[in-house]
């Protein structure tokens, strides 16, 4: 396209822009993928025995860092924390909420990649995404 | 396997990749890629300062890089730098990512979640 084609389009502005997103998102939170990932995430915060479960887990996880860095848990820590971490995942709130995250993280990349092979920038890298926080 | 999507969020989608392209930031991102890939000069720089960069990642790998080596990449970046339609490529592709994460912000904001963070398909 030359600069003679690109003077002729009509430029969006940001306001229009910044409507088309929101419009966007609110179309995103009306899908049944966000409405169930909202539902199971609110259950799993009510649920106390979760709540509980994630807690043991974290504070144990948390007081063995050092050793966990170093590799060098004694087999039957290992054994302590495996335990507390299938006690949490076993939680049958715990599996609807991953699985609900999984469906709704599923559609966002879906959603995610149209975006970027329709712009020419890959939409999760260029906003800084990052799986570790 | 893709989920389906609702038309309504189809309808929405596509108004907002719309909008974009249509947004100030990528017209611009556009019309340089336009540029830089039109012109030989530029993309062959990028080429030669390509490959010289894996070269020396090689070499530094094995342990042997040499001063002329160094000085040879130098020389190319700073060619590179020199070069006006790659430095309007450079920074129209980094006005458009700033814009992309403003746009990003706002979905996030409406939603309580990180979109972006969401549509990464990167796992640790």
């Amino acid at each position: 396209m030359d600069d003679v084609a690109f003077d002729n389009l009509e430029i969006a502005s940001v306001e229009v822009v910044k409507r088309a997103a929101h419009d966007f998102a609110a179309a995103l939170v009306e899908t049944p993928q966000f409405k169930t990932f909202e539902q199971t995430a609110d259950r799993f915060r009510q649920d106390q025995a979760a709540q509980q479960a994630l807690q043991a887990y974290q504070e144990k996880q948390t007081a063995w860092r050092a050793l966990l860095m170093l590799n060098a848990l004694s087999p039957e820590q290992h054994s302590e924390l495996e335990r507390l971490q299938a006690a949490f995942i076993n939680q049958r709130i715990v599996q609807e909420y991953l699985t609900a995250q999984t469906d709704l993280a599923t559609l966002c990349q879906t959603l995610g990649d149209a975006l970027s092979e329709s712009v020419g920038l890959n939409y999760a890298a260029s906003c800084g995404a990052s799986c570790c926080g | 396997m893709q989920p389906t999507l609702t038309t309504t969020m189809q309808e929405a989608t596509q108004s907002l990749i719309d909008n974009l392209l249509a947004s100030e930031a990528f017209v611009r991102y556009q019309r340089a890629h336009t540029r830089l890939s039109a012109d030989n000069d530029a993309r062959s720089l990028l080429n030669q300062l390509s490959q010289l960069q894996a070269h020396f990642r090689q070499q530094q790998a094995n342990g042997g890089v040499t001063q002329a080596e160094i000085n040879s990449v130098r020389e190319l970046q700073q060619k590179v730098q020199r070069n006006q339609i790659i430095m309007a490529y450079a920074q129209s592709q980094q006005e458009a990512v700033n814009f992309l994460r403003e746009i990003n912000n706002e979905i996030s904001q409406l939603l309580g979640i990180d979109f972006a963070a969401l549509a990464n398909h990167a796992t640790c």
